[in-house]
């Protein structure tokens, strides 16, 4: 059934693109005699820019399984590479704005990013446990680089060896997990291990197979207690960098998270369009006790930091709790509701992103919420779109966030987990407090210095382009929802 | 627990594996214990000296390396696993055809490129 590795590269066109990008990039940087010069930045803007305009051409229709049955090409996996490159793309542009980057050689930079986004394009169509583990390495040794890029900076350095320890050691839980699923089925096609899970009665080996490549995925979406790395090395790394981690490796890490369970440990149900558990493990149950504690430790503690990055770092813990929620329901309307959070999620937060990188720029790397004090007379705009996508974060009508968890919370109340609706519901509560803290400084505190901050007309072009669909999905969601469940479709072998 | 005990079964194809586990285990934990046991005790200054082949240890052991050596080890890693992907290819040559060369050029033409970075950055030569 599965395409042979000629056939298939007529799907891989994203990937070609994103490849061969990575390799004029580093011929371009052996060749050019300037290795700060932006023309980095564009060449991997036109890079990502074709793979998003080749992700959709090849339709997906009901799927396909190429290379042999290592990757999917289904809507499912073009979802994600549409979702990740654009987040990738936006963090090109917040590159080239950051002053953070200023005198430092772009070419490795460009080259990182890239091979994650090559990573993260792998890792949500892999449907083979060697594939997927290679593109979840792919994933992570180019973030483990991108979060020491400042090579002299103490923090910088600090962030990448925590990334690299807790990244190995999850890495290395999830493969012995891996070899237990080998093990047991003697194949590594997951579709197969799946069918071949159902037939058997091996509770104990399951389990601990279930819960081991759950430490592995869970340290991608950084869900408690596998985030302990997360607030550092959001802190440490470059700014840009952050906000990539807090967007695109997460998507990538929901993509797998959802492909690997849903194939290996559930299975379609005939009688109704819900996905029945395959054995007697109750993975569901674990997982909504971890989104239980991710969000509500996410939450709490981001109440106490004073530093933005650091606040975001815990915001961004707090939201793969919320979509968690979506994930333990068996349901594809569960699913449709991460797929639309995740796409509002990446425009509000690399927003908020974007506006610390502005606000960091203009007082000499500040990431104090002091920082913010007084920004709304200082650069109005900026202010005001950060207010947009904070309230948008903390889930409030009009705005997209709110939508979002109307998607997530009426679908947990549908299927009946109320004690989750309710932690959820009076997590939000806690997050409108810390979110409120910055809008409050940005607008009643008497700014230090009230000098105009100046924002140039790309990052105002860009921030635009982020305000609008906050917006304009607060109010007309419907293309975008449909879009969503549309893209629940995995490929069925 | 029952049920795995249950499950243990002689003629289980991984049962040889787990008796070379359990083997592998007694044995070395076995002479540890042993020579802790058993062996005579006589310590003195030159027992407890660094061993240099016989030789007057003339630094202390543990010296820091320089971080060269593991950008040369990373080097040597990626072109010895290259050869190691060109030694079936050769065999299979023929009856890969036209398509396996390609695929190979592409393959050993990405290395390149790496190959190039590396030297370009200098980190072939040992200053």
């Amino acid at each position: 059934m599965s395409l042979g590795n000629l056939a298939s590269v007529g799907y891989f066109l994203p990937e070609l693109t994103v490849t061969a990008t990575i390799l004029l990039l580093i011929l371009m940087h052996v060749v050019t005699k300037s290795p700060r010069s932006n023309a980095f930045g564009f060449l991997s803007l036109v890079g990502v820019g074709a793979a998003i305009l080749l992700s959709g051409i090849v339709p997906a229709g009901a799927g396909k399984s190429i290379f042999e049955g290592m990757a999917a090409y289904d809507g499912f996996a073009v979802f994600f590479k549409v979702l990740t490159a654009l987040a990738t793309l936006v963090v090109i542009f917040m590159t080239m704005d950051s002053r953070e980057m200023d005198g430092r050689s772009q070419a490795e930079y460009y080259i990182f990013l890239l091979s994650t986004l090559l990573g993260m394009f792998l890792l949500s169509s892999a449907t083979d446990i060697v594939m997927l583990y290679l593109s979840l390495e792919l994933v992570s040794i180019p973030s483990y680089l991108l979060a020491g890029y400042f090579k002299g900076r103490e923090r910088s350095t600090e962030a990448a060896m925590k990334y690299v320890v807790f990244g190995a050691t999850a890495s290395g839980v999830m493969i012995y997990g891996f070899s237990f699923l080998f093990g047991l089925t003697g194949t590594t096609q997951i579709a197969e291990i799946g069918r071949s899970l159902a037939a058997g009665k091996a509770t104990l080996p399951m389990l601990l197979a279930s819960v081991m490549v759950a430490v592995g995925f869970g340290y991608k979406i950084a869900a408690v207690p596998f985030h302990m790395w997360s607030p550092d090395v959001y802190e440490g790394a470059p700014t840009p960098a952050t906000a990539f981690f807090s967007v695109g490796p997460k998507a990538a890490g929901f993509a797998v998270l959802v492909r690997f369970y849903y194939t290996v440990f559930a299975a379609p149900d005939p009688g109704s369009a819900l996905w029945r558990l395959t054995s007697a493990v109750d993975w569901p149950l674990l997982f909504a006790a971890l989104s239980a504690v991710t969000m509500t430790v996410g939450n709490l503690v981001a109440v106490k930091q004073d530093n933005v990055k650091r606040l975001l770092a815990y915001s961004s813990i707090a939201h793969a709790g919320y979509m968690l929620m979506g994930f333990v329901l068996l349901s594809p309307a569960g699913l449709k509701a991460i797929l639309f959070y995740l796409v509002v999620y990446l425009f509000m937060n690399l927003g908020a992103f974007y506006v610390v990188i502005l606000v960091s720029n203009a007082t000499n790397g500040g990431e104090d919420i002091s920082d913010f004090a007084g920004l709304g007379s200082r650069a109005p705009f900026a202010a005001v779109s950060l207010a947009v996508f904070l309230f948008a974060l903390t889930g409030i009508p009009p705005f997209s966030g709110f939508i979002g968890k109307v998607y997530l919370f009426a679908e947990v109340i549908n299927r009946g987990v109320y004690w989750l609706v309710v932690v959820a519901g009076l997590n939000s509560v806690v997050a409108l407090y810390y979110y409120a803290r910055i809008v409050r400084s940005m607008f009643l505190d008497e700014p230090t210095d009230t000098a105009a901050i100046a924002v140039p007309g790309v990052p105002r072009a860009m921030l635009l382009l982020m305000v609008a669909p906050t917006l304009i999905l607060g109010v007309y969601w419907e293309p975008v929802a449909r879009i969503a469940s549309d893209s629940i479709r995995m490929i069925a072998f | 627990m029952a049920g795995f005990i249950e499950t243990v079964r002689f003629s289980d194809p991984y049962f040889p594996i787990f008796v070379l586990l359990v083997i592998a285990l007694v044995t070395a934990v076995g002479m540890v214990f042993l020579s802790q046991a058993t062996g005579p005790r006589k310590y003195d200054k030159i027992k407890y000296s660094v061993y240099e082949c016989g030789v007057d240890p003339l630094a202390p052991a543990s010296e820091r390396v320089s971080v060269k050596f593991y950008l040369i080890a990373i080097l040597f890693i990626l072109f010895d696993l290259e050869a190691t992907f060109l030694y079936p290819w050769a065999v299979l040559f023929r009856s890969l055809g036209l398509f396996g060369f390609i695929e190979m050029i592409i393959f050993v033409g990405i290395l390149m490129v790496g190959l190039v970075y590396a030297w370009k950055k200098g980190a072939l030569e040992w200053q």
